[in-house]
């Protein structure tokens, strides 16, 4: 029975992973349009990429490493709070981000409303960073915090006791530990980011900075060109490099990781004397200004009619609320978007779970390629799949149906539920299948009794993570709408770039506050089992590794 | 680890093994995109009954204004189900070209833009010929002389200001290349939004402005905003208190409070009729057609009329702030000279006023 389970799962892996990718490296491999690319910019787009996703990165990670620093070594006041709210940007969908920053710092924006002045036009590359950066701090943080723990406090103490300043003991203990770790988080976050979407495409663009990635979205939305798929499959062959570039560096970084056994107890927490308060005061100010400035921001224009009204107590309306939440398209926008989510959650589970069963308890000789092929997709930016189902669309006949929104959803998703059901199921003895198989059962049916039930938790959290992630998704559903089909995602970057601020900010509201009570419900409780929660998921999340 | 060698590996074979794949092609079997495979879709009337079943929509309308006419035609046809895919006018060309290439349209109608667009399609024989149940009440300019396409709304061009931020407005195009508005002005992307691409060519073939007038537009710092939506929005924030744009969207924003207001230029303004036409391909004429004629209908127009569209036609009177179409000074400029004309207005200004 497992070689036929084997064989069904490889014809849906090669269905919905290997053919669309395969689809766009062969198109882009038929023809030559690199002058024309290089005349329209794709060096700049490349060099944008490079330069903000490197940029970011590096941000982040320093951030990262500062807040793991100020969180979980120091007697910073409130750490707990200021670690979560430092978290929250997770919850929130990058391109949600972007609508809120630049109605809270641009001209016409929050604080300008409130006072006249406005802090930062932030349209231009300097404002992607920083909207990169900050969406990706949290993850980061995971990484270098969990590799923090790690970090004995012997080593640390003993340190101390020869003599040297907490400056030294960082230095020369502290931070060679955790630099694989820090090295780790650069690549995740870069790779990542060199895929995002929503935000350069909501705040470069218009300012003329291109990304490979809204690159591709302006070849195949303007018109222009003669034959965009393969036009926009030759930029994606450049994203993939730069991506496989960026896993090769991650891997070969990986290659000497320094083995740490827990420490038996967490370090001593680094006393800041009297630096504490007001090294505590900014750490609060800036979580706070995190987390409720982009909030309040989408409630000024959420609540305020029109552009340019002051805002007074007169004018304050509940209009823009009510408007996107009857409007057809909002209606139909969270349909397609919770049907899709749902059914991506299913397929990728069943999916997920069995290719996590065949590659931890019936492994063979394929299973190291089975692992690879489901796990690929999260080393490749979204637009490509979605370029990679596009094309598939148009071959079939499936173009201009949900059904291309969904199959790149389990193709990009796929990846979550086998992260989550791997980890239990490696961790199961076999002794459990084996006894089943003694006391009688078929191979199928120990499988099903033993390691499948045991693997069902992991696997519902695993699609419940793949539901809310395909739920607020925008990337791949951007390219690949149809008449019908919009998801809430298209809907509200319809909105923004229509120009209609306040629908945008509204919908945007409802949606992040929405998206943080559904996040706040699947994760699960009690403070260790959440934070391990986090930190699996998150990585998972931002789909990078292999 | 091997892993990123793998990946380097498989795609390359991959590659390798299905080199030279060239985009799908249009299919050959499909051939009912043409117009010989619509059998009663060129007799069915204009006014006639609906029947019932399916259409759908490809627009650049707002989508709010699209839903709300969509709910009125409803009202009269409630068995015609109306599916409406909403786009900027760039994205449907794109999405109508791509079609093409695979098969066929996958819209009964186009509700955009321009008359050029349209008359490009007229030429590809794309478009169904019928005229519209009420044809001579409207505006001889927005109607097809060989009844291809409709205009249904008159959608001038016009410059707009801040209220709060500016007491003397500009009354013509010209005073825009005034250095004193410099880094005060924005406009819609002629690239992106149809409408722009129209008014650049309609204002390179008026006497007076011409390539001078753009290449010293350019010299005063315009912010191009994406369409026009963002460019009112930039407006009524303040952020760039004059701006070439759309009427209507500033009679919205007025209407709900912005501190905007418009100053029709003394040279005349361009403006575009927003046309809609049947597809050939389509699969429900008769429900297409419905469509079509409920928009230049009375009861369309007042409509229309409401959401602070210029009309086509004179019974339904105009929008409140708005002049009357007789007091409109309105641009005309041949079509063929702005279909001709178009491609080089838009790269010269992509070349001039562009960052």
């Amino acid at each position: 029975m497992t070689p036929l389970l084997r064989l069904s799962v490889w014809v849906a892996l090669a269905g919905v992973v290997i053919t669309p990718l395969v689809m766009v490296v062969s198109l882009a491999f038929g023809a030559n349009h690199l002058p024309m690319l290089l005349e329209a910019g794709l060096l700049d787009a490349a060099v944008n990429s490079v330069v903000s996703a490197a940029v970011s990165a590096l941000l982040a990670v320093a951030g990262a490493a500062c807040l793991a620093l100020l969180v979980d070594r120091s007697d910073l006041g409130g750490r707990g709070a200021v670690r979560l709210l430092m978290l929250t940007p997770l919850l929130v969908p990058p391109f949600v981000g972007a609508i809120a920053w630049t109605g809270l710092l641009t001209r016409g924006g929050l604080v300008h409303t409130l006072t006249g002045w406005a802090p930062w036009q932030m349209y231009g590359g300097g404002g992607v960073i920083f909207l990169l950066t900050l969406h990706s701090l949290p993850v980061a943080y995971l990484v270098v915090s969990a590799a923090l723990a790690r970090v004995p406090d012997d080593l640390e103490l003993a340190a101390r006791a020869a003599g040297a300043t907490p400056r030294r003991v960082f230095g020369d203990i502290t931070l060679p530990l955790v630099r694989p770790a820090l090295l780790a988080a650069f690549t995740l976050v870069m790779v990542s980011n060199l895929g995002d979407f929503g935000i350069p495409i909501l705040v470069g663009s218009p300012a003329g900075y291109d990304t490979l990635a809204t690159m591709i979205y302006r070849m195949l939305q303007s018109g222009t060109v003669d034959a965009p798929l393969q036009v926009t499959s030759q930029i994606g062959i450049v994203l993939l490099v730069l991506g496989i570039a960026g896993v090769i560096v991650d891997r070969l970084a990986a290659r000497r990781p320094v083995e740490l056994e827990a420490a038996g107890q967490v370090g001593t927490p680094l006393r800041l004397g009297a630096l504490r308060a007001p090294v505590s005061v900014v750490a609060w100010v800036v979580a706070l200004v995190v987390t409720l400035g982009p909030l309040l921001a989408l409630l000024t224009r959420a609540i305020l009619p029109a552009p340019g009204v002051p805002l007074t107590w007169e004018t304050v309306t509940l209009d823009n609320l009510r408007r996107v939440v009857t409007a057809p398209s909002t209606v139909s926008g969270v349909t397609n978007s919770v049907l899709l989510a749902g059914g991506a959650a299913l397929l990728c589970a069943l999916l997920g779970l069995a290719v996590g069963v065949l590659t931890t308890r019936a492994a063979s000789r394929t299973s190291a390629g089975m692992l690879f092929t489901v796990l690929l997709p999260q080393a490749v930016p979204g637009l490509i799949i979605a370029v990679g189902w596009l094309i598939l669309g148009r071959y079939t006949g499936l173009y201009n149906t949900g059904w291309i929104i969904l199959g790149a959803y389990v193709t990009a998703f796929t990846a979550m539920v086998v992260q989550s059901v791997r980890g239990p199921l490696a961790a199961m003895s076999g002794s459990l299948e084996e006894a089943a198989r003694l006391s009688g059962a078929g191979p199928l049916r120990s499988l099903w009794d033993t390691s499948i039930r045991l693997a069902l938790p992991a696997t519902v959290s695993g699609a419940a993570l793949v539901a809310v992630t395909a739920v607020r998704e925008l990337t791949l559903s951007v390219l690949l709408v149809s008449p019908g089909t919009q998801t809430l995602g298209v809907v509200i970057f319809g909105y923004q770039q229509a120009g209609d601020y306040n629908a945008s900010s509204a919908l945007s509201l409802i949606f992040m506050l929405v998206g943080i009570a559904a996040v706040a419900l699947v994760v699960p409780r009690g403070s260790h089992r959440r934070r391990r929660w986090l930190r699996g998921t998150s990585s998972m999340a931002q789909g990078v590794r292999v | 680890m091997k892993a990123a060698g793998a990946l380097v590996t498989t795609l390359i074979s991959a590659a390798l093994l299905l080199t030279a794949c060239s985009e799908p092609a249009a299919d050959d079997g499909g051939g009912d995109g043409g117009p010989a495979g619509d059998q009663e879709a060129g007799t069915a009337s204009g006014g006639g009954e609906a029947g019932g079943g399916s259409i759908t929509v490809y627009t650049s309308e707002p989508q709010e204004k699209i839903d709300e006419v969509v709910a009125a035609f409803n009202e009269g046809n409630p068995d015609v189900e109306v599916q409406v895919f909403r786009a900027g006018t760039g994205d449907l060309k794109a999405r109508i070209a791509a079609e093409l290439e695979t098969g066929e349209v996958g819209a009964d109608i186009l509700l955009a833009a321009d008359a050029p667009t349209f008359e490009a399609y007229k030429a590809e024989d794309l478009l169904l010929e019928y005229t519209p149940a009420d044809a001579d009440a409207l505006l001889e300019s927005v109607v097809d002389p060989e009844g291809y396409y409709v205009g249904t709304r008159v959608i001038p061009t016009v410059i707009a200001y801040n209220t709060g931020a500016v007491d003397t407005p500009p009354t013509s195009w010209a005073e825009l290349t005034d250095p004193a508005y410099a880094g005060q002005l924005v406009m819609p992307n002629p690239d992106v939004s149809g409408a722009a691409a129209f008014n650049a060519a309609v204002w390179l073939l008026t006497d007076g402005l011409g390539e001078d007038w753009i290449r010293a537009l350019g010299e005063n710092d315009v912010l191009v905003a994406e369409s026009n939506g963002p460019t009112s929005q930039a407006i009524a924030d303040g952020s760039r208190p004059v701006g070439v744009v759309v009427d209507y969207l500033v009679r919205d924003l007025a209407a709900q409070g912005s501190p905007v207001a418009v100053s029709y230029p003394s040279e005349g303004v361009p403006y575009i009729a927003q046309p809609a036409a049947v597809f050939a391909s389509s699969a429900n004429p008769a429900g297409a057609q419905a469509f079509v004629d409920f928009l230049v209908s009375t009861e369309g127009q007042t409509l229309a009329v409401e959401q602070n569209y210029l009309p086509v036609r004179a019974d339904v009177g105009t929008p409140e702030g708005a002049p009357s179409m007789d007091e409109l000074h309105l641009l005309e400029v041949p079509l063929e000279e702005v279909s001709a004309e178009q491609g080089r207005a838009v790269d010269l200004f992509k070349e001039a006023v562009l960052p």
